[in-house]
């Protein structure tokens, strides 16, 4: 990044630094200045020492032998039961994209928060977002600066593990679209997540309790926010918006339609999957299903059974991805790898990450004006006692001097500056 | 000498406490203004709307001619700020805090390593340019937690009770270090509630209680301002007890005196009203009297002793504009 980053004992080229960020940053004004300074600053305590690197490599060897023992599974489970070796060779390299995809993102909800729910509060923790504050640049340069070289890190480690995926393509089944479009949604993902830790961060005076409130909330918008759908999903008809039978048989009448899939866009397993499910026909075990549930489009595979409507919306129960898929003949029938996807799939991951960046947008806001000393938007504050904010006169404990409100640049009686 | 740092009414309001009521200041350029209070006076919130950090709840202040209230970048261009409690970053150099900090003001890169060794020579931090800074010294920390204030060349410094955690040694060196910086021509707002040491630095002084300036000026004009309770100390050859109550009586029958007691040793302390001329009547008084005088002396009047005459003041503080801050209930619980 810069050239004092590298090697900061180094006497010829330490404090010359700045580098081309900082060259760029320098030319675009003090705003950017502000946000290269932070960004430097913290790399440089991040990225100091073996201590990173080490962690990279690690994550790497368990993401590499995870997907070494997924293909062993696969090739075990799949011996003699396809007739094509193409398609058998397909199906693993997609299995295997699936189950990287899905640790990634695993990994990103979990290490996103946990990089930036302290960004801000350990500033005021360990006292030093004053000295900061009283620098000229900006609270939004505070706040980005913070917000990515927090998620520089994430990024790093999302970014390295593209050789590792890359891999699948030796298997087939994946086309490079699709990589990229799992990528993307991981980077969108970890910084929506980083910017929910931010903002707790920025709300909470300490980073214990900024940590454990991004959790839950975390928590909330994903299984929370999925339990929810189910939940409404099942009391508004059962059906998902599609046609159920009674235990007579006669069709039951739909009393609202389906859920909003708004309620799953902050859930990145549910884009996940739906990235995966881009240029998938079936119903991949039946976790594909649940995008066509979720877009609330007719399902392509209901004409060949009933029992997928059971096993639809939820891809726990409906067998997960490493198993035939319970109850389905999908599985059985083989179909051809490269073929129309489904138009409903493959339309809700875009929308997902535009929810994503639009809520970091207003989160990052929303931390700018509680960085900033002087806030525009105030919380409103509990009056418990007194409740006349005017009638300083009337509160116990007050020492009613002067009252502000006469003037804002009223000077003492008979002293005019 | 045009005033550089003008507040005028500052008010700043806690919910239901009045932490500084209706400030008015007025330092001029190349000045060390000491604010000296007792701990929960206001000055830490007095420096801190100063330094933009605090919106003031009425008034404004300018620095520069810049309003905090308005013009807040333009105030930090031309402030360095010192905190009174801070911290250091981990994992980082103190070559590196200070060059973060240039990044901050927008310091070219090729002016950035002068400035950092130039900063590090002035603060005597030069051989610990590679070192950590949470290993420095509290001492250490401090100067280069001045260094830092000082890194985008500020005309005006607030520093919040610099001296606070300081060996004698140190606060030596840090005033110094404060006596060079005005020699360069800046101007330093400083609060302490450590008294000797402003006493001996700064050009003027204002003391701070409950929000309010009880007295502000340079330190010699306050002290005549004030000489209105100022102690006598005499020591008069007494062969026992009686003797000595005696010349105690004499003493309290003199008109000026407001008040005589006998310390435990010996000494006869005077609580005097009168000036100078009053004074040595008094002591000649004594003398044809047929008191033995050994000593007979002014309590030295330093800024300590003013400082607890002003503001144990009840409870009406002579000095302030406005009204009357309410008896004290405890100044601690103010903010």
């Amino acid at each position: 990044m810069s050239t004092a980053l590298k090697d900061p004992i180094e006497p010829t080229r330490r404090g010359s630094g700045g580098g081309p960020l900082g060259r760029a940053a320098h030319s675009l004004g003090p705003r950017a200045t502000g946000f290269s300074a932070v960004g430097v600053k913290e790399l440089r305590g991040r990225m100091r020492g073996k201590r990173a690197f080490v962690l990279l490599t690690f994550y790497l060897v368990v993401l590499g032998g995870f997907a070494w023992m997924v293909e062993l599974l696969l090739e075990r489970s799949f011996t003699g039961n396809f007739t094509s070796v193409t398609y058998a060779s397909a199906q693993i390299g997609r299995f295997v994209f699936v189950a990287l995809l899905l640790l990634e993102t695993l990994l990103v909800i979990f290490l996103a928060p946990a990089f930036t729910a302290g960004a801000i509060s350990l500033e005021r923790e360990k006292q030093t977002l004053d000295l900061l504050i009283t620098t000229p640049i900006s609270s939004l340069a505070i706040v980005l600066g913070k917000l990515f070289s927090a998620l520089s890190y994430v990024f790093l480690l999302i970014v390295s593990s593209i050789p590792l995926t890359a891999l699948v393509f030796v298997f087939g089944g994946v086309a490079p679209e699709d990589v990229i479009k799992g990528y993307v949604m991981l980077m969108v993902t970890a910084v929506g997540l980083g910017s929910v830790g931010l903002f707790c961060s920025a709300l909470f005076r300490r980073t214990q309790a900024a940590t454990v409130v991004t959790y839950f909330v975390v928590l909330a918008m994903t299984l929370g926010a999925f339990f929810v759908w189910v939940f409404w999903g099942t009391m508004a008809g059962g059906g998902f918006g599609r046609q159920q039978f009674d235990n007579n048989g006669n069709p039951m009448v739909a009393r609202q339609g389906p859920p909003p899939e708004a309620l799953l866009w902050f859930n990145p397993f549910v884009s996940a999957v739906d990235v995966i499910c881009g240029t998938e026909t079936g119903s991949f075990g039946g976790t594909c299903s649940i995008i066509d549930v979720v877009t609330g489009a007719p399902d392509p595979n209901s004409s060949i059974g009933g029992g997928d409507a059971v096993a639809g919306p939820l891809p726990a129960k409906g067998g997960g991805v490493f198993n035939g898929g319970g109850g389905q003949v999908v599985q059985a029938v083989p179909q051809p790898v490269v073929a129309q996807a489904a138009p409903s799939r493959d339309s809700f991951w875009p929308r997902a990450a535009a929810a994503w960046l639009v809520l970091s947008l207003i989160l990052v806001l929303l931390s700018v004006n509680l960085v900033s000393p002087t806030r525009r938007w105030h919380r409103p504050r509990l009056r418990r006692r007194g409740g006349n904010p005017t009638g300083g006169q009337a509160v116990s404990g007050a020492v009613p001097i002067r009252d502000p409100a006469a003037g804002p640049l009223a000077a003492p009686e008979g002293d005019a500056p | 000498m045009s005033s550089i740092v003008r507040a005028i009414g500052l008010v700043k309001r806690y919910d239901r406490t009045l932490a500084v009521a209706g400030l008015d200041l007025d330092v001029a350029e190349g000045e060390i203004f000491g604010l000296v209070g007792p701990n929960g006076a206001g000055k830490t919130t007095i420096l801190r709307m100063l330094a933009t950090l605090l919106a003031p709840t009425a008034g404004d202040a300018e620095i520069a001619g810049a309003s905090v209230r308005r013009e807040p970048d333009a105030v930090r261009r031309v402030i360095g700020f010192m905190p009174d409690t801070f911290g250091v970053y981990d994992d980082m150099r103190v070559w590196e805090y200070l060059d973060f900090f240039a990044r901050c003001y927008g310091i070219p890169a090729a002016r950035r390593r002068t400035t950092i060794n130039d900063l590090l020579d002035l603060v005597d931090l030069g051989d610990k340019r590679d070192a950590y800074v949470q290993a420095l010294s509290r001492g250490m920390q401090q100067r280069l937690c001045l260094a830092h204030a000082l890194v985008h060349d500020p005309q005006v410094l607030l520093l919040d009770e610099p001296a606070s955690g300081l060996d004698p040694r140190a606060r030596v060196e840090l005033r110094e270090l404060l006596r060079e910086l005005r020699s360069l021509g800046k101007t330093i707002l400083i609060s302490s509630h450590i008294l000797p040491e402003l006493e001996e630095l700064c050009t003027s002084v204002a003391i701070v209680d409950r929000g309010q300036i009880l007295a502000q000026g340079r330190v010699a004009d306050i002290e005549r301002r004030l000489r209105v309770g100022a102690v006598l100390r005499v020591r008069v050859l007494a062969a026992d007890r009686e003797a000595l109550e005696s010349a105690r009586a004499w003493f309290e029958s003199d008109p000026d005196v407001a008040s005589a007691e006998i310390l435990d040793d010996g000494t006869i302390e005077l609580g005097f009203r009168g000036d100078d001329a009053a004074t040595a009547r008094l002591l000649a008084g004594s003398v044809a009297a047929g008191l033995a005088v050994m000593t007979f002396s002014r309590a030295a009047s330093d800024l300590e002793e003013l400082f607890l005459q002003v503001t144990d003041r009840d409870p009406e503080p002579a000095v302030v504009a406005g009204n009357a801050p309410p008896p004290p209930t405890g100044s601690g619980a103010l903010w």
